[in-house]
Formats: C-alpha cells, structure tokens, sequence
C-alpha cells in the first residue's frame, strides 16, 4: 500500500507527531465549542456540574428512594456524575467526522485523532466537574471522603474506557449511516436508568440484580460506590466482565474505525 | 520523486460502482511542475487528494520520496468560528513549525490588519483567499498540489502569488489542475489528460490541447447546443453563462485567445466561430469575432459580427468605434451610420443578430438570405426582427426546408411566449409531417406581437393559392 515518510519513521517519531495532531485538535475543538466569551472553556466543566447539581437537588426534594441508608447527594453524584461521563462521549463523537472533514487533507491528522480529541475533552470536563463538586460537597460536611480512592479511580477509568471505546465505535458507524444518531438518542435516555445510576445492585431482588449485571456500566458505577462508601454499600460487580466487555468493545471500535479510516473522503 | 504505479480509485454509488481512476501510472522529479487538464467530474482532484495520502486508493501504490503538501485550493478549510490566528497557530502545530515566524508571513502576505484577530466568519471570499493562500505558503513543501489556486482575487494578489509559487518555490515538484488552461500552459512544463479514468502525459502543451479538444469533443459537435427556454431574451440571458461553463466552449476560445496573442487572426477567427457555432446567443465573443474580422480586413464579416454583439446586449460604447470604422471602410464618408440597441421589448421588436437571420431564413426558406451582402444588408436595414421576417418572407421561396433538434427549438423560442408546451409539440408533429412552418406558427397563434411578418406570411400564401387556383381565394373568404 502507499508509503511515505511518515510511515517509515520510528515509532517513537510517529507517537510525538500523533501527540502534536491531538494536541492542536484539543485546542481548536475548545475553541470552536466554548469560544471566548464570558466564561469560555470553563463551560467544560460547569456545563456538567450543573447538570450533576440538578440532579442532586431533585432526588434530594423528591427523596428519591435507592433501597439503603446512603445519604442521597453521595448517592445522586457518584450516580449522575458516572452516567455524564459514559453517555455524551459517543454524543461527541457521532458525527465528528462530518464536522472535521476538511482537516483529513491534511495526511498527518487520521480520524482517530480527531475522536481523540474529542474524548479527552469530554473525559477532563467530566472528571474535573465529579472531582470539584465531591471536594466542595465533602469540604461543607454533606459528604464523607472516599473510603478506598484507588477504587474510585479505577471504576471511574473503567466507565471512561467503555464511553470510549462505544464513543468511537458508533462515531464511526455514524459517518455511513445516519441510522446511528437517530438510535442513539432513545437508547441512551433507555439506558440512563439502568445504568447502575439510579439504583444500587444490593436493593434489587435477585432476579432483576440477575438481568441488571449484563449491562457493563453498572459493574464501574458499583466500583466507583464501593470505593467512596466501602462497608456501608454491599457492591456487587465482576471486573474480569466489565474489561472483557470493554476489550471487546474496544477491538470492535478499532477496526470500524480503520475500514472508516480507507474509505473516508476529504471534503 | 513521487512514483504513483497502477492506481484504482473507485467509489460505491446507489448505481453501482464508479470508476474513477483505473491504472494511472506516472513519476514526478523536483522541478517537474506537471498540468492535468480534464472534465469536470474527470477525476483531477481525486488523483490529487490521493497523491497527497488524504485519500486511499482502491488499490496500486504511491510512493514518495519528498514532502507532499496537502491539496492547496483557495476555499481553505477553515473553523468559522475561529480567528485567522487560531488558524494559523492550528495549521503550525499540525506541522510542527515556529508560530511566531509564521504570523509574521501571513500578516505580511495576506494584508488582513487587524482582521487576523476576527472570526474567519467575517471575513469576504477575498480575504479568505488571501488567508488560505499565505496559510499555504507558510510550510515549505518538496511538492505542490494545487487545486484551481489561480482562479481567485485581483490581479496584485494574483501576481503576488505566481510570485510566491513559481518565482520563489520554482524548484520545487508540482501538481496543478485548474479551469484556466492557461494557467496550466504557462506555469507547467510536462502536461497529462485524465480522460476515461485514464491519465495521458504529454510533453507538448499544444498537442495535449488539441488531443483534449478532441476527447470533449470540442471540434466534432459544431451542432448549437441544445436549448429549451420560453423567449428569447431567456435565451440570451442563460447562453452567456451556459457558454463559458462548457468545457468545448471554453476550449475553442482558449485557443482563439492564444492565436489572438500571436496576432494569429485567421486561426482566432476560426476558433471564435467554432465556439459561437455552439452558442450563437453568446455575446461577448462576438465582438471579438469582430475585431479579428476587422484585423484581416474582413470589413462586412465585422461589421456582422460587432452588430450581433450590440444586439444581443454588448454595450454600445464598447463597440461603436470598431463598428464605425468597419462601416466607413466600406461605404466612405457618405453614408450614414446607424447602431441598434437592444431594450425592454418583445423579440418581434428587437434588432436583429446573425443567429436571427439564419433561424428567420430557414423558417421561411430563404436560404439565399444566407449570402453575405444579403446578410449584411438585412442586419444593417432592418430596425426590428418583425421587419425582418417580414422582408424574409416576402422575398423568398414559399416552402420550408424540413428541419429539427436545435434549430426548431430555437425558432420556437424567438416566437416563445405565446406557445406553450402543447403547441409546442403540436408544431413539431406538424413539421415534422411537411407542413409551413411559418404558416404553422402563423395558426397556432404565435404571431401576435409579429403584425408585419404575419402580413407578409398572409400575402405570399394568397399569392401561392393565386398562382395554383385563382378561385381559392374566394373559398378562403
């Protein structure tokens, strides 16, 4: 197949270019989405913590009920904060290439780069907003500390990892079929409810905690729950699934995005 | 050197697939500026995103051995909502470059001001060009792809970047399609026709030309094109821009330009007809048909040239003085010197153009009218084409040559408002059966506006029915 330099070029070569490329797409895209008035890119994260902040202050009025002694703001915001972390990454990248076709002209930009981008941003805005509302919740004494931060961290990578793997993958099953955008919308408002959010896996009865545990997200939102309240929720997860889902998911992603990737016609 | 082996490029439609490119083989060494003429639609900027590796070919290989730039075209694929700045500063990082070197060069090459500093949303399709263009300029390539670079901006910026391109970068590879093929003339010095997803180098600018004449078929269909519009002044108005978007067109007076510059007059003159012969309504290469006329000494033929162009809407004062002296060569100082000037009128009362002539005598028959003092004299006497078709049809044989395909249309559409499709059809059945076309016209009411020429239509069939059985007449009463 065609070769060029670029492609001859050691692999360290060719991972400073691709850190460059992403580099320069992450700050036009903060530019094109947040611009520079008022409070320009901060919108990054006040956009979601707003949204978290709703959501706390409604299950708060409504005491909604979780099936256990949790206090309901940790409850909405390990919750809701876990839900916007996995849900809008593939909103970002269904249609990404469309926006950025002009920019495949240029040979050093390939298609991953550009949901790269995208991903990175949305995975900072949404761990930026969980991280500064849980140290102002936990600095007001609404909020215990986390009992296990490693846990934390790594059900909140593991949720990041399968929004992205699933981001790229309909992001790249969108640009041949318009099919996709339309689908995702309702599957996602289907899927937020059952997601692990809303509920925990411990208050359910057997038969629907049987079901519930297909579904990969609520394994990390279970993760992420027993790391912030440890012995007072009884999580339930299986982590050898949720990494085997997300490798799966991820090898799906890459080669949707390389048969993409052949046939992607700059405008 | 770029090395490009037995490329296939083809693309899945609703209607099966599209072969766009099937075994493009050739080599491109620094200092090669390589010109690729071909239809629009040919594949030229396929190859070239290809060539550039924006693209994947269905299969063959390109190999390249120096930098390749990415297809430059003055559109610029820009973020609206950013600033010129964020622009540049994008396009730096991508390419690893100094910024501030590079800020320096587009504020001083792209003349923006304090523009540079705004959304590229506010900016003209100039100021654009001028941005994309200095952009462009700011990464040193081996090699260049140009997409139509040349066709944007006035003619300091034009110069500026030839300057740019051929001056200062004039050792460098390149690859330039454009619309001008002048521009590929005088900027390449190897040439290729992508024709039949195939690609054809030449190393002769000439022959390349007159072998892509002959593929579009520039020099076979010397047939007007089709046309099918209501009036006249329709026909006008859309044969302008018809004209100089068709490839044949544009070929035939590409050349007549470049023999013009030769000083060439008989080659120009002969191309400038070949192209009106396709467009006959086309007015501003009538009056260069004139001028050609005129430089061979041609007096009457340019004086029925520059006339046509006034009448089909050339400024007068463009004209005048040409037109004046062809006249004075002729008829001396005597003579008085009258130009028609087209207004807001029906077709019957416009002046008459050299396609009037010839579509009024074949719809009369009177092919003598066709000779050139009898041309010349019924564009110089006759204010409107009502007296025109009048004089035609009262001098002329009676009988209509059969005719069809474009010239119907377009006697039908000089006739044009009163006919709507029905009739339209009902005239060429009729026509086409061997009945008079006038009289035809005549009965399907399309003389109206036309009182003389009906006339005159009316007076030669009485005479006709008179000289077969006198009687008629009083049938006919």
């Amino acid at each position: 197949m065609a070769t060029s330099l670029t492609h001859t070029a050691p692999l360290r070569e060719s991972l400073r270019v691709n850190g460059r490329v992403i580099g320069a797409l992450l700050v036009r895209e903060m530019l094109t989405r947040y611009g520079r008035h008022n409070i320009g890119f901060l919108w990054l994260f006040v956009e979601p913590m707003l949204f978290t902040l709703g959501v706390t202050a409604l299950w708060t009025a409504t005491k909604s009920v979780h099936g256990s002694d949790l206090p309901i703001v940790a409850f909405a915001l390990t919750g809701y904060s876990s839900v916007l972390l996995w849900r809008n990454m593939p909103g970002r990248c269904i249609g990404a290439l469309w926006a950025n076709l002009s920019l495949m002209y240029h040979r050093n930009i390939k298609v991953l780069d550009i949901y790269a981008a995208r991903l990175l941003l949305e995975f900072g805005g949404a761990t930026i907003s969980f991280a500064v509302l849980a140290i102002v919740f936990i600095a007001f004494g609404i909020l215990a500390p986390p009992e296990d931060f490693l846990a934390v961290v790594s059900g909140w990578l593991l949720l990041a990892w399968f929004g992205c793997a699933l981001a790229v993958l309909l992001g790249a099953l969108s640009h041949r079929s318009e099919l996709v955008d339309k689908l995702w919308h309702p599957s996602s408002y289907l899927l937020f409810p059952l997601s692990g959010a809303a509920f925990l896996v411990d208050a359910l009865p057997r038969v629907a905690q049987d079901v519930v545990l297909w579904i990969p997200t609520v394994h990390g939102v279970e993760l992420v729950r027993e790391g912030w309240f440890g012995s007072q929720a009884r999580a339930h997860y299986d982590l050898a699934y949720l990494i085997s889902f997300n490798l799966a998911l991820s090898v799906a992603a890459l080669i949707a995005v390389r048969w993409l990737a052949r046939r992607v016609v700059p405008e | 050197m770029i090395r490009v082996r037995d490329l296939h490029k083809s693309y899945p439609t609703r209607f099966g697939n599209k072969v766009v490119l099937d075994g493009v083989d050739f080599e491109l060494a620094k200092g090669e500026r390589l010109g690729i003429l071909g239809r629009n639609g040919a594949g030229k900027s396929t190859l070239i995103r290809l060539v550039s590796g924006a693209e994947k070919p269905t299969s063959g290989t390109i190999e390249r051995s120096m930098s390749v730039s990415w297809p430059l075209a003055f559109g610029g694929a820009f973020q609206p909502q950013l600033t010129g700045i964020d622009n540049i500063r994008f396009i730096t990082s991508i390419y690893d470059q100094d910024f501030e070197r590079n800020l320096a060069f587009v504020e001083e090459f792209a003349e923006l001001g304090p523009y540079l500093r705004e959304p590229v949303r506010s900016y003209s399709s100039g100021m654009r060009a001028r941005l994309a263009f200095a952009i462009s300029m700011i990464i040193e390539f081996d090699c260049f792809l140009i997409d139509e670079i040349g066709a944007v901006g006035d003619a300091r910026f034009h110069d500026r970047c030839n300057r740019e391109l051929f001056e200062k970068r004039g050792d460098r590879a390149m690859i330039i399609i454009s619309h001008d093929a002048g521009y590929v003339r005088e900027h390449c010095n190897r040439w290729a026709i992508l024709h039949d997803a195939r690609l054809t180098l030449f190393d002769d600018f000439e022959l390349a030309y007159e072998t892509y004449k002959e593929l579009i078929g520039a020099e076979v269909a010397s047939d007007p094109v089709a046309v099918d519009f209501t009036n006249r002044a329709l026909m006008i108005a859309s044969s302008q821009h018809a004209a100089l978007s068709d490839e044949r067109f544009r070929a035939l007076v590409q050349q007549g330009d470049w023999a013009r510059d030769e000083r060439d007059w008989s080659r120009a003159a002969e191309q400038y007809s070949k192209a009106l012969a396709l467009y006959p309504y086309q007015r501003s290469y009538w009056t260069q048909l004139g001028h050609m006329e005129k430089e061979q000494g041609r007096f009457a033929k340019a004086e029925i040239a520059y006339r046509t162009a006034v009448a089909l809407g050339e400024p007068l004062a463009d004209v005048e003085e040409h037109a004046r002296f062809v006249f004075e060569r002729q008829e001396g100082d005597g003579a008085q010197f009258v130009m028609r000037v087209p207004g807001q009128r029906h077709a019957a009362e416009q002046p008459p153009a050299m396609p009037d002539v010839e579509l009024l005598a074949l719809m009369v028959g009177a092919s003598s009218a066709l000779e050139e003092p009898h041309l010349l004299a019924a564009i110089r006497e006759h204010a409107t084409l009502d007296e025109l078709g009048a004089d035609l049809a009262l001098r002329n044989a009676r009988t209509s040559a059969s005719m069809e395909g474009p010239e119907l249309d377009r006697i039908l559409c000089l006739f044009g408002d009163k006919l709507n499709e029905g009739r339209r059809a009902d005239i060429r059945r009729l026509i086409a059966a061997g009945a008079n076309f006038a009289e035809q016209l005549r009965d399907h009411a399309a003389l109206g506006k036309w009182p003389r020429t009906r006339a005159a239509i009316d007076a030669r069939q009485s005479q006709h029915l008179n000289r077969i059985n006198p009687t008629t007449r009083k049938v006919r009463a």
